[in-house]
């Protein structure tokens, strides 16, 4: 058939108008489907034990259990606040080596996958162990043994007196099916892993996202919401108008000033949950480049910024940090509670009188890196004008997220801002970013003291080799409280302030419960739904 | 023909090798470590080399080059560092959706911008002139990005009338969903194409053959269509290749605002991470685009004009 001009002109005008006349109602939900918009392109495992994008966990919190758990919307801030999950009881030795778990009977794996016994436990730990992406902290685990069908030991090469908190309610430690991953195959498990949670995997769909249906066979109290579905959405824009239009019930919100009144002066019955504290926003300051090798900057520096006014900037996902842990986490200080030349209250005047004795009378200027996105350029912006008063001119280089972190890595930063979230497990930030094991390196081989810490100054080491190897939970505190006050007199580190993981919920949707703090993702199990 | 265009193909080998090799040394120029992307900045020393050595990103640069040039040979393009999922299998899965916005798109820029051209040639400096001289402009000025966010707070989120995200499953749904995104893109064709037929169409109509034809007695949309518009199809040709191109590149941003999948969004996304096999990938797909849409444009002008003769 010859193709005319008139012919072609109306073939296309047909299929213009086609497009149209859509019949799909942009607006199709039901009470039984919970959708949440999330912040990335799409999932890149459904595996716990690969997941290396926080957004992903979203499913994962939905679809895997650990032995023990914290109660939903929260932290575990001590180790007798876990609550029986996969385990019903456990024990540990009086050196906190040796623990064992009882687990819980008659608990089934998705999609007929059988009852869950003490071999799928000791794979999901070996497995872990050996090819997590959490590996350095489950390495001080010896070994995982049943010894019974619903028993396992567990060896540590040295004392863990939070082993709850750092080994077992831990995503890489899910627990997964055996049966399962030998008969799907390793590679195929990274997208189609196997579990025990109140929701199972219906579809892994690298451009859409995750759809999960309800397990039936879930040991708790099932699911009140028969399906939920991870929806990625990158573009802030985008999830934004799919939370407002109906599309999706709930988003995850930008974690940057104003943000929140933004979105809510658009629609008032949004519902914000938000986790406190959230991200740590911690301050390096590298000691190997002068004049910040000197206390008295240091010193005037942490007089200039007005933390209280960063938080306050960020509301109501702020939160004050009196040093490097949240006040109450564990080994937090009130500010109060420190001693008066700890608690560094903002005063400019002091500030300037500080750098004048520490020989610069007329203020310092300094190049400083900066991450593009939000939540670090707002912060950062926020305290290059907070320490311009009183002589310190930071000449912020905003740039791309990735080379950021890299340049960061490569010791190439002066003042280095840090966001990462902590259990209430304090010795996890001092490791990662005080210890001189963790020292950044100019090649890129090093970790994330951007500080150099413990190398360019004597540091915390000692303190924290204690804590680690503590054998009872009041020791372990008490030396994590010196280390709080060891940074603070040397200020190789500041914290900024903490920053909530923030989702925003259609007021149709009820959680079942409150998010008070916990990890950037929550369970949806006790949740409802009215249309 | 097929010896013309069997040469023209073998041309596009250089153009594609030079391309791949300025996007490898580019990736491997940004600053940025795609180990430090995929597992966090919180991750530790240990892990960052074990994740560089997993993805053979830990030999020499000039071994990585020719481990990528082998794997494009043999159409292995490698694993996406980030998903672990072959870089192909991604392409695979992106590309129908940004050919099928890229064509709904185009589509709709022909439907309005050359009977906006005829329109606008054929009432010259009268009120349709203006109007689709004052169109041009706008959807020149437009950006995609702008243009995009408020169809979809106006249609989508205040009116309802179509979906906020996503591509659709059956075709009318993939109909539904697509209208917006090549409602944006199309606009910008629709004031290009415009533009381009009604200067085109007046410099034709301004030529002896078409006095003549006038002369003779031929009816006016005779002379219009058949005598002008064929005879402008040439340059309108060439625009529409260039407007094709620039499509492909325009779907970028509305598939992100749109958070529809396809290359683009692929690649942005993979650009942020450093995911090297992805974007070496993606932008060969789209180099191949390029030298595929000039082949056909080279093969449409001795279609649309029979004066020019394959040599």
């Amino acid at each position: 058939m010859a193709l005319n001009r008139r012919s072609f002109l109306e073939l296309a005008a047909a299929t213009t108008a086609l497009t149209a006349i859509g019949v799909q109602a942009s607006h199709a939900q039901d009470a039984d489907t919970l959708r949440i918009g999330i912040a990335a392109n799409g999932p890149r495992h459904s595996d716990p034990n690969l997941t290396t994008q926080g957004s992903d966990n979203w499913a994962t919190e939905q679809m895997y259990e650990q032995l023990v758990r914290p109660d939903d919307g929260r932290f575990a801030l001590k180790p007798e606040e876990y609550l029986p999950t996969l385990a019903t009881e456990w024990t540990q030795s009086g050196d906190a080596k040796s623990w064992t778990f009882k687990l819980r009977e008659g608990v089934q794996f998705h999609r007929n996958y059988g009852e869950m016994t003490s071999e799928d436990v000791v794979f999901s730990f070996e497995r872990a162990i050996k090819e997590g992406t959490n590996r350095t902290i489950l390495s001080n685990i010896e070994s995982v043994v049943a010894t019974g069908p619903y028993e396992i030991a567990i060896t540590l090469k040295q004392p863990d007196v939070n082993l709850l908190g750092t080994s077992i309610f831990n995503n890489n430690t899910s627990i997964v099916s055996k049966k399962a991953y030998e008969e799907i195959g390793g590679e195929a498990f990274a997208t189609d892993a196997v579990g025990t949670g109140p929701y199972e995997l219906v579809q892994f769909d690298p451009e859409f996202g995750t759809r999960l249906k309800r397990h039936e066979g879930y040991w708790g109290d099932k699911a009140k919401i028969a399906n939920v579905e991870c929806v990625y959405i990158a573009d802030t824009t985008a999830r934004t108008l799919a939370l407002l239009s109906g599309n999706v019930d709930i988003i995850e919100a930008v974690r940057a000033p104003g943000w929140i009144d933004s979105i809510l002066q658009r629609d008032p019955t949004l519902k914000i949950d938000m986790t406190t504290p959230g991200s740590f926003n911690t301050l390096h300051i590298n000691l190997t480049r002068k004049p910040f090798d000197n206390l008295l900057v240091r010193q005037a520096l942490m007089h200039a910024i007005d933390r209280p006014a960063v938080a306050a900037a960020l509301a109501p996902m702020g939160g004050v940090m009196a040093g490097l842990q949240p006040d109450f986490f564990p080994a937090g200080f009130k500010t109060e509670d420190l001693p008066a030349e700890l608690q560094y209250p903002y005063d400019p005047e002091k500030s300037k009188a500080l750098l004048a004795e520490a020989g610069f009378p007329n203020g310092i200027s300094f190049d400083s890196l900066c991450s593009q996105r939000e939540d670090y350029s707002s912060t950062m912006l926020i305290v290059q004008e907070l320490i311009r008063p009183a002589g310190f001119n930071m000449n912020l280089i905003i740039g791309d997220h990735t080379a950021y972190h890299a340049d960061n890595r490569s010791d190439k930063n002066t003042l280095a801002m840090h966001s990462s979230s902590y259990p209430p497990i304090p010795t996890q930030i001092y490791f990662q970013q005080l210890a001189s094991a963790s020292e950044v390196k100019a090649d890129g081989s090093g970790g994330g003291n951007y500080s150099h810490y413990g190398v360019a100054m004597p540091g915390i080491d000692d303190l924290l080799n204690q804590a680690l190897t503590a054998s009872d939970y009041e020791t372990y505190l008490d030396l994590c409280k010196q280390i709080e006050l060891q940074v603070l007199r040397d200020l190789p580190l500041i914290g900024l302030s903490t920053l909530g993981f923030t989702a925003v919920r259609s007021a149709k949707v009820d959680l079942g419960y409150e998010v008070e703090s916990g990890y950037a993702r929550w369970r949806f199990h006790r949740a409802t739904k009215t249309v | 023909m097929a010896r013309y265009l069997l040469l023209r193909l073998g041309d596009a080998i250089p153009t594609l090798f030079l391309v791949l090799t300025l996007v490898f040394i580019a990736m491997r120029i940004l600053p940025g470590d795609p180990a430090l992307a995929a597992l966090g900045d919180a991750a530790l020393p240990e892990q960052l080399a074990e994740f560089r050595e997993r993805m053979g990103l830990n030999v020499p640069l000039w071994q990585q080059y020719f481990n990528f040039l082998g794997g494009v040979l043999t159409l292995d393009f490698g694993r996406s560092l980030l998903s672990n999922t072959p870089v192909l299998t991604l392409i695979a899965q992106n590309l129908p959706y940004t050919i099928e916005l890229t064509l709904a798109a185009m589509a709709m820029g022909i439907v309005a911008g050359i009977p906006m051209g005829v329109l606008a040639a054929t009432n010259r400096n009268k009120l349709p002139d203006t109007g689709v001289r004052l169109f041009s402009l706008i959807g020149y000025a437009i950006p995609d990005f702008f243009l995009g966010a408020l169809l979809l707070i106006t249609f989508a989120l205040n009116l309802g009338w179509f979906p906020i995200n996503g591509a659709g499953t059956d075709f009318a749904s993939r109909m539904h969903h697509i209208f917006l995104p090549a409602l944006t893109l199309a606009f910008v064709k629709a004031a290009f194409l415009g533009r381009l037929t009604r200067t085109s169409l007046l410099e034709v109509l301004g030529k002896d053959y078409v006095r003549t034809a006038r002369a003779k007695g031929a009816r006016e949309k005779r002379v219009i269509y058949n005598h002008g518009l064929r005879n402008a199809m040439l340059p309108i040709t060439t625009g529409l290749g260039l407007s094709l191109l620039s499509t492909l590149s325009g779907s970028v941003a509305v598939e992100l605002v749109f958070n529809r999948p396809g290359i683009g969004r692929l690649l942005i996304d993979a650009i942020a991470q450093r995911d090297y096999a992805v974007i070496q990938g993606g932008v060969l797909v789209f180099a191949v685009f390029v030298v595929l849409i000039n082949l056909l444009m080279d093969l449409v002008y001795v279609v649309v004009d029979p004066r020019v003769r394959v040599s």
